[in-house]
């Protein structure tokens, strides 16, 4: 776009020079691409790292087909889950929503003898309305959708207990197995094929169609797409109809690649979707959102844990990284934000308020606190039992 | 200038009573409009003024009272309806989308789509393009970049984005603002009286809602003022002045219209 100043008015209200420079600026061509360096960043990182400590056992081509067949699973679920949290939206259930359509499905196939093309479709299907009943919960009956939807976790998780009891079900159809491991020669695997499909559909979605254009105007001034006449609660309720039935493909999924699922299965989808969307770059304050940025997500907390276990690091270490790895990209995403509008201080300045003074000694005194209680407990130790 | 009596008004509004429960909003307010013309009303809050542009723009139905436009019986069943008949608003938030491009928010609701293998899809380019062609042809608007967040165009580029979602509709007969420059620097306000005019001066009828006289002066060509839900006068802005209007605002002059 050319100089403001340059141009002559050819209407009636132009002509004054803008101030301001023409063109977007380079911070804003920047800006677009904002999602994607937060985890390549890390991507980098653990790649570096990587590279240093166990390059043999990292780098081999089969580990990175195991990376990528670990994140295939999580790549519909991350797609839809973009479009929800651009609305403003979150969607707490899609872990018991897999649970719950895969269940449903096993038992179609194995007790009702189902066949398989049947019962694939069915479990997208049956997310599709676990996703619609979310929905009308948010928009119909109010509910503010953390609320709604960790409710409706509960219920699904409990509706896939009654129906599976304890059972584990497994050794299922080999299409089914096919599509949670199945290998295409000399290619990737199938459910990567399938991951990366769902994540191009979304792509397409968010750019080029009403529902993704809606979806980002919902989430960015719910009043204005209102007042605008789009019907909001309708698209609302179709981006939660699109995390269902995604929340479902990955139970199939799930089941095939176990080849086999249970009624507790897949505990913890939510939060490693919303992680890997929110790493990604995409806004929880809505209206801002990134489906290669999710892609990226995913990657990198597929290749994270892979790291921890290839370096043999406890399992349960791997919560821990998770955690630490949201806090951080959440903590860039917002200090970017900010510093957009005044420029941020340094660090020093930070600590130079009284209120800053007053949170410091609020830690300082919970330390000492804290490590007064061990060391009194140490000096008035008595016999021990072993934990372990 | 503006012959306002002798032509049959684009829009005529009579005896227009509003209540709300037991509150009366308004009680017997007339409100003509030409083609072309800039109107202001002005007056205290809880005057009535938005409830009569509320009316006006099929939000509210009226409990009592008639509206004509061009003549023809003017009945309007909600808002949606009242752009069909070419009115419309700009909201002094300007419901943009501030995340989206100036294209997809002058477009927001009715996108210009094309058929993709049986696929309805978006045209982003043509919305681009038309949305630059209108902002410059209709209201000499260009703007800094067509690329960015709306949030970070400036408060006048903003304004010209909200009026051309409005002016794009070539059927737009009567545009409705309320408080366009209530939060706007004395630059931008500027700015925004001169898309008021562009927009008059393409025979669209411009109603605007403010509290700045100083601005209702420079923009408009009568002024209508609202005292207790009833009209307290209506003047020619080229016959009055600021202290009359006060005046008429706060009921120290009674009966002084034009």
């Amino acid at each position: 776009m050319s100089d403001t100043s340059a141009a002559p008015a050819t209407g009636h209200a132009s002509g004054e020079p803008d101030a301001l420079a023409a063109g977007p600026t380079t911070r804003e061509r920047l800006d677009r691409y904002v999602a994607l360096i937060g985890p390549m960043a890390m991507i980098a990182a653990v790649l570096l790292l990587m590279a240093i400590l166990e390059p043999a056992r990292y780098f081999r081509l089969s580990n990175f087909d195991i990376i990528l067949k670990d994140a295939a699973l999580y790549m519909p679920m991350a797609m839809a889950m973009t479009l929800v949290i651009c609305t403003r939206g979150i969607d707490l259930s899609i872990g018991s929503v897999a649970a719950l359509t895969a269940i449903i499905m096993a038992y179609m196939v194995k007790s009702f003898g189902f066949p398989w093309w049947v019962a694939v479709p069915l479990a997208i299907s049956l997310g599709a309305l676990c996703g619609l009943v979310n929905g009308l919960i948010i928009t119909r009956l109010k509910v503010p959708d953390l609320i709604g939807t960790l409710a409706m976790d509960l219920a699904y998780r409990g509706f896939a207990l009654v129906l599976a009891k304890g059972v584990v079900l497994s050794r299922f159809p080999e299409e089914i197995v096919a599509i949670g491991r199945g290998e295409i020669p000399g290619f990737v695997a199938i459910p990567v094929v399938i991951g990366l499909s769902t994540l191009l559909l979304g792509y397409v979605i968010y750019t080029r169609t009403r529902l993704g254009r809606y979806a980002l105007a919902i989430g960015s001034n719910p009043e204005a797409a209102e007042l605008t006449g789009i019907p909001v609660d309708r698209y609302k309720i179709y981006v939660y109809v699109l995390m269902g039935a995604m929340a479902g493909l990955a139970g199939v999924m799930l089941a095939g690649k176990l080849n086999a699922v249970q009624a507790t299965s897949a505990p913890f989808f939510n939060l490693h979707v919303i992680a890997a969307v929110v790493v990604g770059g995409t806004s929880l304050f809505g209206g801002r959102g990134s489906i290669v940025g999710s892609l990226a997500g995913v990657l990198l907390l597929s290749m994270m844990i892979n790291a921890l276990v290839t370096l043999r690091i406890e399992f349960f270490w791997q919560s821990v990284a998770s955690g630490a790895v949201i806090i951080a990209s959440v903590a860039f995403y917002t200090w970017l934000q900010k510093s957009d509008r005044d420029g941020g201080g340094s660090l020093g300045s930070k600590f130079a308020s009284p209120e800053a003074r007053r949170t410091l000694r609020l830690i300082a005194t919970l330390f000492a606190i804290t490590g007064a209680l061990f060391l009194l407990g140490w000096l008035f130790a008595g016999e021990t039992t072993a934990v372990r | 200038m503006v012959p306002v009596q002798e032509r049959t008004p684009l829009i005529a509004m009579r005896g227009i009573g509003k209540r709300f429960g037991g509150v009366t909003a308004l009680d017997d307010v007339d409100l003509e409009v030409q083609a072309g013309e800039v109107l202001a009303i002005v007056g205290d809050n809880g005057a009535g003024k938005s409830t009569l542009i509320k009316i006006l723009t099929g939000v509210y139905r009226p409990t009592s009272g008639t509206m004509t436009m061009a003549g023809e019986p003017l009945l309007l069943n909600g808002h949606s309806d009242a752009i069909d008949r070419g009115i419309d608003a700009v909201y002094q938030s300007l419901a943009l989308a501030d995340h989206l491009t100036p294209a997809a928010n002058l477009f927001l609701g009715s996108e210009l789509t094309r058929r993709v293998l049986g696929v309805t899809l978006l045209d982003n380019r043509r919305m681009r393009r038309e949305a630059e062609r209108v902002l410059q042809e209709r209201l000499g608007v260009r703007l800094r970049s067509m690329d960015v967040p709306t949030s970070s165009l400036s408060g006048g580029q903003r304004q010209a984005v909200a009026i051309a979602r409005a002016v794009y509709n070539s059927e737009l007969k009567v545009l409705v603002m309320d408080e366009p420059t209530a939060a706007l620097g004395p630059q931008e306000t500027a700015r925004t009286l001169k898309l008021i005019q562009a927009v008059r001066d393409q025979g669209i009828a411009v109603i605007v809602i403010s509290h700045s006289l100083d601005d209702v002066f420079a923009v408009s060509d009568r002024i209508q003022v609202m005292r207790r839900g009833r009209r307290a006068g209506i003047v020619r802005t080229s016959e009055s002045d600021i202290t009359s209007v006060l005046g008429m605002i706060v009921g120290a002059a009674d009966r002084n219209a034009a």
